[in-house]
């Protein structure tokens, strides 16, 4: 039993199923693959037009990763990457019968399918006829929530999240709640975002957007690179999951969620929110700083952002106190699946005894008097981590995941997805 | 130690009315249909003519006019709301408020201004004091910082019943103790593009050309909903800590649950079973222990409320009593804040002694939602 669930006798929560569609491609092993060779998926953009903007780079998914993934071509793009990266999750854990129809859902979203239904609205508007109106039922948010849902056939608790770019991370959170509470034992949570005009039109016209990949922490960075992901965790009251013998991750050991009610694009300067937020993580923990070894920082690379991520690190963990890294410099921004994209890296660099780097970083910005991982992954012995995400709207979420015990970690039950949004060549494996 | 929540404020900025407790008191009293021909933009080529809208002049009224330049309409009508509410409950911002908003459109006329910047004069024309408006939880964003709200700020988006899932997981936020307060409910606005592609998809009344334009849910002869706009928010706070500020209570939320009938995404009807979410537990277990009044989401969308009425007939010990269950929708018109609306008339009715009140909901693509409110112990 953790130190938290022994204070308050609620259930402790552990991670048992993973899945993620990123610009590395589909599944969880190519996503680590590509972080622990630190390959920058950031290249210039292909899926919408970039002419005339300062930046025209983004983290995609590349063309010939969705054309395998088997939903129908006619769902949104989104609504695509999001069920091939649940059913991963999902099939990771193990899930069967009545614990999966009893599961609840929650996800963090933004963008809905807006790429679509901004092509229809394009062409409109250019007074062009268009027959795509259709794109506009899947242009919301919780569109994807309409779809797992149902694809996925769940019936507990079903929730679509919008804290922009915490929205992946609050939405883990929330659902960790929900267990705790007793509302439900087992819980889908992630985010998901595909690229759209207004995303990358509006980041360029707030230039916060750099022109080269993205260089968080550095002396001479100059805005962010966005992208786009999927990402789900399955989680899970430890005793549900120890009496079906489902395989544990990781535990998810505490949470702080707060709001700096100060500005609707600029963090507050002393980064007061994210302390809160990260104290309020350990102290649902139940850790000390230094019992945290690694921080998977929000560090978009804007100059505000990570200034601020800087002090309020500094405040919590004391200079140089623990290993940071953004893996933002490898796979962009990811907005709404952010949280949950590094949720996933955050636990994984756990599992593996590997943290992920910071590409690109050359100069370290002396304001960040931290190791910042640069370029390389570096083999650490770290048994928990913490991942931040924060979002316009001055929005703050820390989560902190534990490596389990060893006599934590049950044998694998996980089976392969073969529903819908299953990438082709997984289902021939 | 179970937290108890309580409702002890009210802020409403609709059609009917805008202001606290008594305002909404007053309003539901009256029972008027605010719902009249569209004021805002031209429905001449629509199919659809109806909606119920808020008067410019009360809006102005509530937001300080310096404030009000820089935000945009939908911000307002949460903002004012939220403020309404804060001053009927007496309640103080900090690190203890929190706040959560749903909604089922978001800012859509920010997001058509951005891109028609964009079209009209290339990268050149995006504003960046737009672009922030486009991300669906501005209006949270903008009423945590005039309230000062630093604990939880969450929105959450949902066809039919983004108001109730917002205060249910306020109630949700405060009960865990994420929140000593919660300032919870939702908001819409009236867009003229959302309306129009609505009425062309065939969304609103008269859905298919089916009889005349109206909203009557439940009726032999609904045929789609009417949009209206307006924002309405409860503030949501753990019962001994309200006792102990010497809140004025207004009643109490006993339960809320939330869940999922696998359907289609936008589809829904009589036939679909809810074999099982959340919902149906709570409702079946409440059945035994005697609802005395019922609320209902039917808006007239004869999908959702002939879907709703076979749920709460097959789950409630007494459906001869209840079903149909009382709709809101033809006052105010169907918009994102009517959920938690429709629990702040419960929590009035359970104010003026009515026992047990039952607010439910089901929207097109599965989301079941059901919340209870007693009177304060």
């Amino acid at each position: 039993m953790s130190r938290s669930a022994a204070r308050d006798g609620r259930p402790d929560v552990v991670v048992s199923g993973l899945g993620i569609v990123s610009p590395y491609g589909a599944g969880v092993k190519s996503f680590w693959s590509g972080l622990a060779a630190g390959a920058c998926t950031i290249k210039p953009i292909t899926v919408i037009e970039t002419e005339g903007f300062r930046s025209r780079i983004a983290a995609e998914i590349p063309a010939e990763v969705i054309a395998t993934l088997g939903a129908s071509r006619r769902r949104s793009r989104a609504d695509r990457i999001a069920l091939a990266a649940a059913g991963e999750a999902l099939a990771d854990a193990g899930l069967e019968g009545a614990a999966r129809t009893e599961t609840a859902l929650l996800i963090g979203a933004v963008g809905g399918g807006m790429l679509e239904g901004e092509n229809w609205y394009w062409e409109i508007a250019r007074g062009r006829p268009s027959s795509g109106m259709g794109a506009l039922r899947s242009i919301l948010p919780f569109s994807h929530a309409e779809t797992l849902g149902w694809r996925l056939g769940l019936t507990g608790p079903k929730e679509t999240v919008v804290m922009a770019c915490a929205s992946g991370a609050a939405s883990i959170a929330l659902g960790a709640d929900l267990i705790r509470a007793g509302v439900t034992p087992t819980a889908l949570v992630g985010g998901v975002d595909a690229l759209t005009h207004i995303c990358f039109m509006g980041f360029n016209a707030l230039k916060l957007l750099d022109p080269t990949p993205c260089r968080p922490f550095d002396r001479d960075r100059r805005g962010m690179s966005i992208g786009e992901a999927a990402a789900f965790l399955v989680i899970e009251d430890a005793a549900h999951c120890r009496a079906r013998g489902g395989r544990v991750h990781a535990r998810l050991a505490g949470y702080g969620m707060t709001t700096d009610a100060h500005h609707v694009t600029a963090p507050h300067p002393e980064g007061e929110g994210m302390i809160h937020a990260m104290q309020g993580a350990l102290d649902a923990a139940g850790l000390a700083a230094r019992e945290v070894g690694y921080v998977n920082a929000h560090g978009t690379g804007t100059p505000q952002n990570d200034r601020a991520e800087a002090l309020a690190l500094r405040r919590v963990f004391g200079e140089g106190g623990v290993l940071v890294s953004s893996t933002k410099s490898l796979v962009g921004h990811t907005m709404a699946a952010a949280g949950s994209v590094e949720a996933v890296a955050t636990i994984l660099a756990l599992q593996h005894g590997l943290l992920p780097p910071t590409a690109n970083l050359e100069h370290v910005d002396p304001e960040v008097p931290f190791d910042c991982l640069p370029v390389v992954a570096r083999s650490a012995d770290v048994s928990a981590g913490l991942s931040n995400s924060f979002g316009f709207g001055g929005q703050n979420v820390s989560l902190i995941f534990v490596r389990p015990e060893v006599g934590e970690v049950q044998p694998k039950a996980s089976r392969q997805w073969r529903g819908e949004g299953q990438p082709k060549a997984s289902r021939a494996d | 130690m179970i937290r108890r929540v309580v409702v002890t404020g009210i802020g409403t900025v609709n059609a009917s009315t805008a202001g606290g407790r008594d305002a909404l008191a007053g309003a539901l009293a009256l029972g008027r249909s605010t719902i009249g021909p569209v004021r805002a933009f031209d429905t001449a080529a629509m199919s659809s003519r109806l909606a119920a809208e808020v008067d410019e002049a009360t809006l102005a009224s509530l937001v300080d006019r310096d404030a009000a330049r820089r935000l945009s309409r939908i911000c307002r009508l949460a903002l004012g709301a939220c403020f309404l509410a804060v001053r009927d409950a007496e309640v103080a911002g900090g690190p203890g408020l929190g706040i959560v908003v749903g909604t089922e459109h978001g800012d859509f006329t920010s997001s058509r201004d951005f891109a028609h910047g964009f079209l009209r004069r290339g990268p050149a024309g995006l504003s960046p004091m737009i672009f922030p408006n486009t991300v669906m939880n501005t209006m949270a964003s903008i009423a945590a910082i005039a309230i000062g709200a630093k604990a939880p700020s969450i929105t959450v988006n949902q066809a039919t019943l983004a108001g109730d899932l917002a205060v249910a997981r306020g109630a949700r936020l405060v009960a865990d103790g994420r929140a000593e307060a919660v300032v919870a409910g939702g908001v819409d606005e009236l867009f003229s593009d959302v309306y129009e592609r609505l009425a062309q998809m065939g969304a609103l009344s008269p859905m298919g050309g089916r009889g005349p334009e109206g909203c009557r849910p439940y009726a032999a002869d609904h045929n789609g909903p009417v949009l209206g706009e307006g924002a309405t928010f409860l503030v949501l706070e753990e019962r001994e800590a309200a006792r102990a500020r010497g809140a004025r209570i207004i009643a109490e939320i006993t339960a809320t649950a939330w869940g999922n009938v696998p359907v289609a995404p936008h589809t829904g009807h009589a036939g679909c079973a809810d074999s099982g979410s959340p919902v149906a537990r709570l409702i079946r277990g409440r059945g035994a222990t005697g609802v005395a009044r019922c609320y209902g989401a039917g808006n007239g969308d004869p999908a959702v409320d002939d879907w709703e009425r076979a749920l709460l007939g097959r789950d409630l010990a007494a459906p001869a009593d209840l079903v149909p269950p009382i709709s809101l929708a033809p006052l105010f018109g169907q918009h994102g804040g009517l959920g938690a609306l429709r629990v702040g008339a419960a929590a009035l009715d359970a104010a003026r002694g009515t026992s047990v009140v039952l607010v439910h909901g089901i929207a097109r693509g599965g989301c079941r939602i059901a919340l209870v409110v007693e009177p304060a112990a």
